[in-house]
């Protein structure tokens, strides 16, 4: 089977701070309105106008994996995905407190963990966020593209014409 | 419920009557169509006559920037006297 | 469910709140936002209440979409009686109180009577609790959110707040939340400061089921790409709203010198591509910012260039800035506007407002009314920069004899002021119109004069007429829900069906603000936006209520009949100069000096508006004088308000 190797990449300079990506990931897994269940949340230094998406990385190495005593952390390899095993999930929110991101959530209402399952391939804060500060790209390409914005950068500091960008 | 998600609603239906490219003389009862080649920093009603500066927000979505001053101003005063003499 | 919303009563005299559902009958009959709340306010405020007193009611609300699966319901709306009319206060407002509101478990506050000492409500997951504001009164709009987040030790809390403006009671001092959201008109800032009330703090995490999640998902894609394909709104998303000041100052519908020219010449450093050069250099080239749940990102970040206050960051300026800093006193240079928006932002009040009255002054300065004695030296002449600068430090702290009296309103300050300087103040019912100049535009004109919250452009604004769209298209739009059989008119010159025009717009702009969505997403500026026939959709799939486009319609002519009868009440009389539906005598006195050819010259023919009030009347059911027919309000099913049901 063929695997996918996709991952979430962000870019926080185009964020609007609009948090639709919230709010349509809440709904899509959840049915409900609130960002206390979206995988994904804008965090925000208003009085600097400065807006960063955070959400799960994926990790190779996923310190939520390792932390979970009882093994119901895994990797899926066909949907480049860590995910949760509820059935074997006690509920202890080691998980929670390890993540470097904070992208393992503890759902208050429901008392459950969650995290981001790129919509099982089809992530619909990339599909709603119309700036596109969020995109679902090949993992091999992050670095192609951030090489490319990096470098017309580059080019126009040295008085150039400016180039296209993706 | 009778909800018809499949048809287009009034103002839907309006899009399809969109152009990009294109926009309209700012002398509201001239309108003319004005299309700048691409990359024009100005345009002229070939109708009224008036000069408007060209900005770009997309390379293909043009809009007027403003008026060429020199030009509009004096289109207008004259206008303005004549029909100061017509009452 | 967002129908579970609830409504919190909350008196500030005795500290008692109290918490009611909102009856699904209620809804149906106004929905909510300003629907609902001028339900509220007709039912809970007295006839001739003082606004500043303790009896007139605050409301605050989100629509009934408002955090729901619908595109940018960001939209807080905030009723009272003004302060500055004596007649109907209504601000509105995006960012992202409302929604925070709305996970908090509320949709509606009636905020009573008046705190000993300065306080801020705290609501938080259904519970309200009043908070001393000793520390924090004096400080501004945006040091007082950020205080309170403080405080509470909570990044998240969203706060609605007053600036020093509002605890001043400078009777136009907004409210505000974010760097720059503000609901900016009619005073709602001073109703807050006179009840000692400083902010509204909110934090949320109650769920809002979804009626038909899958579907509103879906048809939320649609509904984006129906709103965010407007070629309006793409420019807006890279201009913001200054993309209005290019269009209009360029043909000439830009009040200028105060009224005394239509058109701000060589004002290209406050043209909109000019002030995204500027968001561009200190912000990079990502600077626009979107309010809750929007695509649109109108929102222009910006540092101030240059000067003392370089490198403060705010956000804006909206078009309507540009007006009040730059076009109105005509100092049309970059740095003014921006700083003029930063303080106005800052102090809390209404940039409109704020700018409007200090070009009637400049006028009055200029015309020997006022002198220099009565500004303390102040050279107050159009184009002085600095005096402007320094009048919106004056007017927020009350300092010195003119800014004093000016931040009283209009029409109080020209009894002060005596001699005619009534007749050089561009407002309607008491509040200053908007820097659009109406002269060449009846339809516009129209609405400037029969807006329910006095001159206003965002009421009933057929914006649209400027595009000459073919008459066709016109019906198209204008016949839905309900025909039009008479005719509409390509020609903005026209008096032709604009009445008919206006009616149909003051029902869709009542339609948004019950539903809590921006008017950008509706039939405003761009002619292929979402109305009536969308709303329904929307609606069903978040909510799971039923309406017909027929049935919006008539809720949002309903709730524009309640806010009449509040007018009615509270004085309002047909063709009265201060609190009547006309406009100052310049619009029929004085031609169009500048603009584009087909602009110089116009002016509004006095006999044709006055068919046109007429006409507009008939199609509201009102009779000759303005007020509601019996059959109207029975066919309304108002005939019995104020009926106390919440």
């Amino acid at each position: 089977m063929e695997t996918k190797d996709k991952v979430l990449m962000i870019n926080p300079e185009k964020c609007t701070g609009c948090r639709l990506c919230e709010l349509v990931c809440a709904v899509k897994h959840d049915g409900f309105s609130n960002p206390a269940r979206s995988r994904i949340r804008v965090m925000k230094w208003e009085m600097d106008g400065v807006y960063i998406p955070m959400a799960c990385q994926q990790c190779q190495d996923a310190p939520c994996m390792g932390v979970c005593p009882a093994n119901a952390i895994s990797r899926n390899d066909e949907l480049n995905i860590i995910e949760v095993d509820y059935d074997k999930c006690i509920g202890c929110r080691s998980c929670v407190a390890v993540c470097p991101f904070g992208a393992m959530g503890f759902n208050s209402i429901d008392r459950k963990v969650f995290k981001c399952d790129l919509c099982d391939g089809d992530p619909q804060c990339v599909r709603f966020c119309e700036v596109q500060a969020i995109e679902y790209v090949d993992a091999d390409d992050v670095a192609v593209l951030k090489k490319q914005t990096a470098a017309a950068k580059l080019h126009a500091t040295s008085g150039k014409v400016a180039l296209k960008t993706a | 419920m009778a909800i018809d998600d499949k048809k287009l609603s009034g103002a839907e239906s309006l899009r399809k009557t969109r152009t990009y490219g294109k926009f309209r003389c700012h002398n509201p009862t001239c309108m003319g169509r004005l299309e700048p080649k691409p990359g024009d920093k100005h345009v002229k009603c070939p109708i009224c006559k008036c000069e408007f500066r060209v900005a770009w927000i997309r390379p293909d979505f043009p809009r007027i920037r403003g008026p060429v001053w020199e030009v509009n101003k004096k289109i207008a005063e004259e206008a303005f006297k004549k029909k100061m003499e017509g009452k | 469910m967002a129908l579970d919303r609830k409504i919190a009563y909350i008196n500030l005299t005795t500290g008692d709140v109290e918490v009611k559902p909102i009856p699904l009958d209620v809804r149906k009959k106004y929905i909510g936002g300003r629907g609902l709340d001028a339900y509220l306010l007709l039912n809970h405020s007295k006839k001739g209440c003082d606004p500043l007193g303790p009896a007139n009611p605050l409301i605050v609300s989100g629509g009934i979409l408002t955090a729901t699966c619908a595109s940018a319901t960001a939209r807080t709306h905030i009723m009272a009686k003004s302060p500055l009319t004596g007649l109907l206060g209504s601000a509105n407002m995006g960012g992202f109180f409302a929604p925070e509101m709305a996970w908090a478990g509320f949709h509606h506050l009636v905020i009573k009577g008046k705190a000993k000492t300065p306080v801020y409500l705290f609501i938080k997951n259904g519970t309200i609790e009043i908070r001393d504001a000793q520390d924090i009164w004096g400080k501004t709009t945006t040091d007082t959110q950020w205080a309170i987040q403080e405080e509470l030790n909570d990044q998240e809390v969203k706060s609605l707040v007053i600036g020093p403006a509002g605890e001043n009671l400078v009777v136009f001092a907004n409210v505000m939340t974010g760097i720059k959201n503000a609901g900016g008109r009619t005073g709602m800032g001073a109703v807050m400061g006179s009840k000692n009330l400083k902010a509204i703090a909110c934090r949320g995490t109650m769920d809002i089921k979804i009626a038909h999640p899958v579907e509103a998902l879906e048809y939320n894609k649609r509904f984006i790409d129906q709103i965010t394909s407007a070629k309006v709104n793409k420019t807006q998303g890279t201009l913001g709203t200054p993309m209005i000041w290019g269009a209009t100052n360029s043909w000439g519908g830009v009040r200028t010198r105060n009224f005394q020219y239509n058109q701000c010449e060589y004002a290209d450093d406050i043209e909109p591509e000019n002030i995204d050069e500027i968001c561009e250099e200190t912000m990079g080239p990502y600077h626009m910012a979107g309010c809750f749940g929007c695509q649109v990102h109108c929102r222009a970040q910006y540092r101030i260039p240059s000067g003392p206050l370089k490198g403060t960051y705010d956000e804006g300026p909206e078009y309507t800035s540009q007006g009040a800093f730059g076009g109105e006193p005509d100092t049309p240079r970059a740095e003014t506007v921006l700083v003029g928006n930063h303080l106005v932002d800052q102090y809390g009040m209404d940039n409109l407002e704020v700018g409007s009255l200090i070009s009637w002054a400049m006028e009055l300065y200029e015309k020997g009314i006022i002198t220099s004695k009565d500004t303390d030296g102040l050279d107050l002449r159009f184009g002085n920069d600095e005096a402007l600068l320094e009048m919106v430090e004056r007017i927020c702290y009350r300092k010195g004899k003119v800014a004093d009296t000016l931040a009283m309103g209009g029409i109080p300050a020209s009894k002060i002021f005596g001699k005619n300087s009534f007749d050089y103040l561009i407002q309607v019912k008491g509040m200053s119109n908007l820097h659009s100049d109406e002269r060449a535009t009846p339809a516009l004109a129209l609405n400037v004069a029969t807006s329910s919250r006095g001159s206003d452009h965002l009421r009933s604004r057929p914006a649209i007429d400027l595009y000459h769209l073919p008459e066709k298209v016109l019906h198209k739009i204008y016949g839905n829900p309900v025909a039009y059989k008479g005719k509409l008119s390509s020609e903005h010159t026209e008096y032709i069906g604009k009445a008919w025009q206006v009616f149909w717009q003051e029902n869709c702009y009542m339609g948004v603000d019950c539903l809590g969505i921006c008017k950008y997403h509706t039939t405003f500026l761009g002619a292929t936006l979402p109305n009536f026939e969308d709303w329904p959709k929307v609606l069903y799939y978040n909510t799971g209520l039923e309406f017909t486009p027929k049935e919006l319609w008539d809720i949002s002519e309903r709730c524009n009949m309640l806010e009449r009868l509040f007018n009615i009440r509270e004085g309002l009389t047909r063709d009265d100069l201060e609190k009547g539906d006309m406009l100052n005598h310049r619009y029929f006195d004085e031609p169009c000096l500048r603009g584009a050819p087909d602009v110089v010259g116009m002016m509004i023919n006095k006999k044709k508006f006055v068919k046109m009030i007429d006409e507009f009347y008939e199609h509201k059911g009102l009779d000759k004088n303005g007020n509601p027919k019996p059959e109207t309000l029975k066919r309304l099913e108002i005939q019995n308000e104020p009926s106390h049901m919440l």
